[in-house]
């Protein structure tokens, strides 16, 4: 009955055609859906008779794996240099339009401007407003800055948070779906449609994922697809892992991450398995890529650094105003008339270290006999004994050894420190109004020795023309290292303006109880200090190194940091741009590759308008035999 | 940036689209704005150069807001100094040529110019620029200079001014006897000697000074042939104080002849020395600063022969006259000479105790009994140089000094000079009395003497002209600061443009060549849309 074989196959290629057409239309309808990828038909020839008939077993992806799996990564890529760009550029705001009303350089500048205008008016009441006012308008500057820093850090906390929801959430569906989908029963890599949406919507979810966070794809012969993080830990198989991120709420300049979770002040993403067990991915850097890395970036490297470095500018700029540093007066006495002293006196320095703060350092410097070679050693004030011993970072100078002298003890329990850390080479006796150090002949010669003392707050008329114009919250900055850490930390954010000054301007001038209005002495002094003084800031900031610390005036300072983070900033941007564009190249070609060519689908449904036609044809010239057939009998 | 929502091929031609747009917005941000940028990151590596460059822009602004002010306070000094050697030269000049007319004031049209001069020169010292005192070292927010009235008629009855002063140590100068602290004796018939009144005893506990008032003998010599002269010398002679100073002349037993001199020599209390030169004289009335020679008498019986005894007590009658003419005129000027130095000094020195006549010292007078004529910072070593009171950074390391102080031996010297010589007055009513008015005449004419003398410029002495040229430097300092700043200024600003400024013809190319882009890209993009075979089915 080869009629009846030719009749069904007819009807198998107008049901072929049909499916065909369907696809087509699905493919025009969806050409804009984000994700879709091409269908088309897996159709085989079936024998059946004499002829063969055509079946449809499934539908193709027209897709290029490779592509796609490049197009992850680079998305990947684009998710972690976008949002560091804008990160940085959102920063940038902060530092302002160079040079205009709210840059920090245009603060400092108008503060130099009035110190200048009050030491050739020093007697003039708005020459020393003048000064207070700039003082005020640097340190909100500082203030705000800092705040926005902040900011920045608490919204990539944030961040952190949406992105490890919104990972999830993904996560949770890919899984769903992955458990949905099964061989083609059909056999062949084809799958029937409902499948193939399922894995346009799984790749979608999965090409979220990999904006997050790098990851790393494998898909098994069921279209399965197990998910791993770039470092090789499983995130989705049949069953998703759960990340959690344990978000603080307020984020300070003294909050920090930790990998000691007991320490951190901040959140870490942590994988927690299905089965129980978890890693914790921050602490093992696990993710180096996707939004998640910008921001864990953005919060505990670049905005700290930023912040060190505001810190490192507002320490400086108050230390610079209030710390006094005294050489020791030579000991013993000389004579007047001068007169030798017997060979192997011991000789030494005397020291007035009553007024020393915390973080106030004794500088000693001697020569080791023995080696002829010179030692620094720089013995700075900590109330705090959990701190000892100090590490020789604690201060700025590379070339010292830094110990800790724990005054909380009193000050016999100092001259036994003192005593213990060199003993053998100098020795320290007298009272802290009067410290002698007098070298031991045989071992060290003393070349000098100085303390450096911060005045206080109300330190205003005392005789020192230095002056604490900031304060840190009112009270006295002077470097500090207590358990909680460095005073220098968010310093920026606390920098203030002593309320002595501001109560009394012309303590902008007036030093001792006896200084005339016109006194320059101490106007001067704050010109100085802030135009020309050098000084070294602490590597931790970015700039400089351990051993070779930058030095430099407060100005270099800043413009070394300033300049540092718009480079920073524009680098970033430009390697965002690249990113973006590689994106944008791989996105075009995956359209060529995958996507729906409206020229393609109509010339498709042209050629399939004429199969159905022609099987059409073929059928109803079927019908015709069958109908001469019947008329001959 | 990527564009999500839409399919890929969108994307990519919206996305190429929106950067030519971001290009245009930021070329037109650019033109408006004259910047390349308004962030540090859009500046490019001179960002950190361009922060330098603003400061040190910034810095040289300050640096010409301290020279204008500078400028103006030095000049406003120097007009000061200007017209105070004016009044110096006019009050020398009034000094040297004034008569002794005295008007109904009792002063000179001389001292009535000193008067005006002495008005006008508390008024230049005090001079002010902005509300800064400009001669009162760092004590700017004080006038330097006490009220001009104030300083000569005092403030209030209980505040002495000069005029008190010095009446005060004209007293005391001239000593209850009006003779200058003086006394006159012949311990022998030929012998004249003339002594002081008070003897310094640094022995007593407490020690006795010397009194600084009155006349001082300093030397007396003779061309008399046959008289002994004693220097003065602690009379009468006794091995341990205190025994007054007296000098002394013995004539011996012959007469001195016709045109016989003896010369006594006085210090007066302002330093000055004085002479009195008596001529022996045989004339008959004797003329003035002579004495007699004893003719003896011829004519007597028996005649008496001519004596020496007799001669040494008209020496004796001519010697007490001529001390009280030099105590009564030419120490009188030096009194009050000497009262100005003393009151222009810090602390003012007062003649102690009352009555004035019987004082034998002098006492730190405070400022509940004098008036304190300098307000300002004083001028002492420990506060250092005048010119150093006031400093002011022109340029990174360029300071100038252009402080000043009234006190500064100059201004003070010229001021206390003037001020002298407009206070002292004599009675006009008295001056019908022949003694007085003679008396009066000496003074005026030992004072107008010595005013001169000190209005003139001493050798290794600060002259106003001195201060002047310290103020002439720093302007010459400044100016050439400033050229440079201006020069500086303009290369570092040409800099900073090259880094941050645009170039607007390039931006306005490049924003028309974006234009024609962007119309190119949508016409395109709508024609591709367009070419489907969608339209031709």
């Amino acid at each position: 009955m080869s009629l009846n074989d030719a009749l069904s196959i007819a009807m198998s290629g107008l049901r072929a055609n049909q499916a065909a057409m369907s696809l087509v239309s699905s493919n025009v309808a969806n050409a804009e859906t984000p994700g879709y990828i091409r269908k088309s038909t897996d159709q085989v020839a079936v024998n059946s008779g004499n002829g063969s008939s055509v079946r449809t077993v499934g539908v193709n992806r027209q897709l290029d794996q490779y592509i796609q799996a490049q197009l992850r990564t680079e998305t990947s890529g684009a998710g972690y240099a976008t949002l560091r760009s804008s990160f940085l550029q959102q920063m940038q705001s902060l530092y302002g339009d160079p040079g205009s009303v709210g840059s920090l350089e245009y603060s400092f500048n108008a503060l130099t401007t009035a110190v200048q205008a009050l030491s050739t008016s020093a007697d003039s009441q708005s020459a020393r407003i003048g000064v207070l006012n700039a003082a005020q308008t640097l340190a909100q500057q500082l203030n705000s800055m800092t705040q926005g820093i902040q900011n920045l850090r608490g919204a990539a906390e944030n961040g952190i948070k949406d992105s490890v929801t919104t990972a999830n959430t993904l996560m949770k569906q890919i899984a769903t779906i992955n458990n949905q989908l099964t061989a083609n029963p059909q056999g062949g890599t084809s799958t029937d449609s409902n499948t193939a949406a399922l894995l346009d919507q799984r790749d979608q979810y999965v090409t979220q994922l990999s904006q997050l966070m790098d990851i790393r794809v494998t898909t098994n012969g069921a279209n399965q697809v197990t998910i791993f993080t770039g470092s090789g830990v499983q995130l989705v198989g049949n069953e998703a892992a759960t990340l959690a991120f344990n978000a603080q709420g307020t984020v300070s300049a003294g909050t920090t991450w930790s990998a000691d979770p007991s320490k951190s002040n901040l959140g870490s993403v942590v994988i927690e398995f299905p089965n129980g067990g978890s890693i914790d991915l921050t602490a093992t850097g696990a993710i180096k890529s996707g939004t998640i890395a910008a921001y864990t970036e953005l919060r505990d490297k670049t905005l700290v650094e930023a912040q060190n470095q505001l810190d490192q500018f507002a320490g400086s700029i108050s230390s610079a105003l209030s710390d006094k540093t005294t050489a020791g007066s030579v000991f013993p006495v000389p004579t007047v008339p001068p007169t030798a002293l017997p060979p192997g006196t011991p000789t030494g320095f005397t020291l007035d270290v009553s007024q020393m703060k915390p973080g106030n350092v004794i500088h000693f410097t001697y020569t080791d006999t023995a080696t002829n070679t010179q030692r620094e050693i720089s013995f700075m004030r900590v109330d705090d004994p959990s701190v000892l011993p100090l590490p020789n970072t604690a201060t700025t100078n590379p070339n010292d050894t830094v110990i800790g002298l724990d005054f909380s003890s009193g000050f016999g329990s100092v001259l036994n420190q003192l005593n213990a850390a060199l003993g053998g080479q100098a020795t320290f006796s007298g009272t802290a109004g009067a410290l002698t150090v007098v070298n031991n002949p045989a071992f060290a010669n003393i070349n000098a020795a100085s303390v450096t003392v911060t005045q206080g707050p109300n330190d205003l008329s005392n005789g020192s023309p230095e002056l604490a114009l900031f304060t840190d919250n009112g009270a006295a900055y002077s470097g500090g290292i207590s358990k909680n850490g460095s005073q220098m930390t968010g310093l920026a954010g606390r920098l203030t303006i002593n309320n002595g000054i501001v109560a009394d301007p012309s303590k902008l001038v007036v030093y001792s109880g006896s200084t005339a209005a016109g006194d320059t002495t101490r106007s001067a002094l704050l010109l100085n200090q802030l135009n020309n003084a050098s000084f070294t800031y602490s590597p931790a900031t970015g700039t400089g190194s351990a051993t070779a610390p930058f030095k430099g005036t407060l100005l270099s300072y800043m413009r070394q940091f300033v300049g540092q983070q718009g480079a920073a900033a524009d680098s970033a941007k430009q390697l965002a741009d690249g990113q973006n564009v590689v994106l944008n190249t791989l996105d075009k070609k995956m359209a060529d590759a995958s996507g729906v060519n409206m020229d393609d689908e109509m010339a498709h449904l042209l050629s399939l308008q004429n199969a159905y036609s022609a099987n059409a044809r073929v059928m109803s010239t079927v019908n015709e035999l069958y109908k001469t057939l019947m008329q001959a009998f | 940036m990527t564009i999500s929502g839409v399919s890929g091929r969108t994307s990519y031609i919206g996305s190429g689209i929106t950067s030519l747009r971001d290009q245009l917005d930021t070329l037109t941000q650019q033109l408006s704005s004259g910047k390349v940028s308004n962030t540090y990151a859009g500046q490019g590596s001179g960002r950190s150069l361009a922060i330098a460059l603003r400061a040190q822009i910034s810095n040289v602004a300050a640096y010409a807001d301290t020279a204008v002010n500078l400028n103006t306070r030095i000049g406003v000094a120097n007009l000061s100094l200007q017209r105070l050697v004016a009044i110096g030269s006019e009050v020398k000049g009034a000094a040297v040529s004034a008569g002794s007319n005295f008007d109904n004031t009792g002063q000179t049209p001389g001292q009535k110019t000193a008067s005006l001069d002495f008005y006008d020169s508390v008024d230049m010292l005090n001079a002010k620029s902005g509300d800064r005192y400009l001669f009162s070292g760092r004590a700017t927010d004080t006038a330097p200079v006490a009220p001009a009235d104030q300083i000569m008629n005092g403030n209030g009855a209980a505040i002495a001014g000069l005029k008190q002063v010095i009446s005060e140590r004209n007293q005391a100068d001239l000593g209850a006897s009006g003779m200058g602290h003086m006394l006159l004796s012949q311990p022998t018939t030929t012998s004249v000697q003339i002594g002081e009144d008070f003897a310094a005893d640094p022995t007593a506990t407490p020690p006795v000074a010397a009194t600084p008032f009155g006349l001082k003998l300093n030397a007396i010599s003779t061309t008399i042939t046959g008289a002994t002269v004693t220097q003065p010398t602690a009379t009468p002679p006794a091995t341990t104080p205190p025994s007054p100073l007296a000098m002394s002349v013995d004539l011996g037993a012959t007469n001195p002849k016709d045109g016989d001199q003896i010369k006594f020599t006085f210090n007066l209390p302002d330093g000055t020395t004085e002479d009195i030169v008596l001529t022996a004289s045989s004339a008959t009335p004797t003329p003035a600063g002579s004495f007699a020679i004893d003719p003896g008498q011829p004519n007597a019986t028996p005649p008496v022969a001519p004596s020496s005894a007799v001669t040494a007590a008209n020496l004796n009658t001519a010697l007490t006259s001529a001390v009280k003419s030099l105590a009564n005129g030419p120490l009188v000027a030096a009194s009050s000479i000497q009262a100005g130095n003393e009151f222009f000094d810090q602390p003012p020195m007062r003649v102690q105790g009352s009555p004035a006549s019987a004082a034998t010292s002098l006492v730190a007078g405070t400022a509940a009994n004098t008036v304190i004529w300098y307000q300002g910072e004083q001028n002492t070593a420990a506060n250092g140089s005048a010119r150093g009171s006031a400093i002011s950074q022109i340029d990174t390391s360029i300071t100038v000094q252009y402080g000043a102080r009234a006190d500064e031996q100059a201004l003070r010297s010229q001021l206390q000079t003037v001020a002298v010589f407009a206070a002292v007055a004599v009675d006009p009513a008295q001056l019908g009395n022949a003694t007085y008015a003679k008396n009066a005449n000496a003074q005026i004419a030992a004072l107008n003497q010595r005013v001169a003398q000190n209005l003139a410029a001493v050798p290794g002495q600060q002259t106003i002209q001195d201060i002047q040229a310290d103020f002439a430097g720093a302007q010459a300092s400044i100016k050439s600061t400033t050229d440079r700043q201006v020069q500086t200024k303009a290369m570092a600003q040409t800099m900073l443009d090259s880094i941050e400024g645009i170039n607007n013809d390039e931006v306005a190319t490049k924003i028309l060549a974006l234009q024609t882009a962007l119309q190119a890209s949508y016409q395109t993009t709508s024609n591709l849309y367009q070419m489907s075979l969608v339209k031709f089915l």
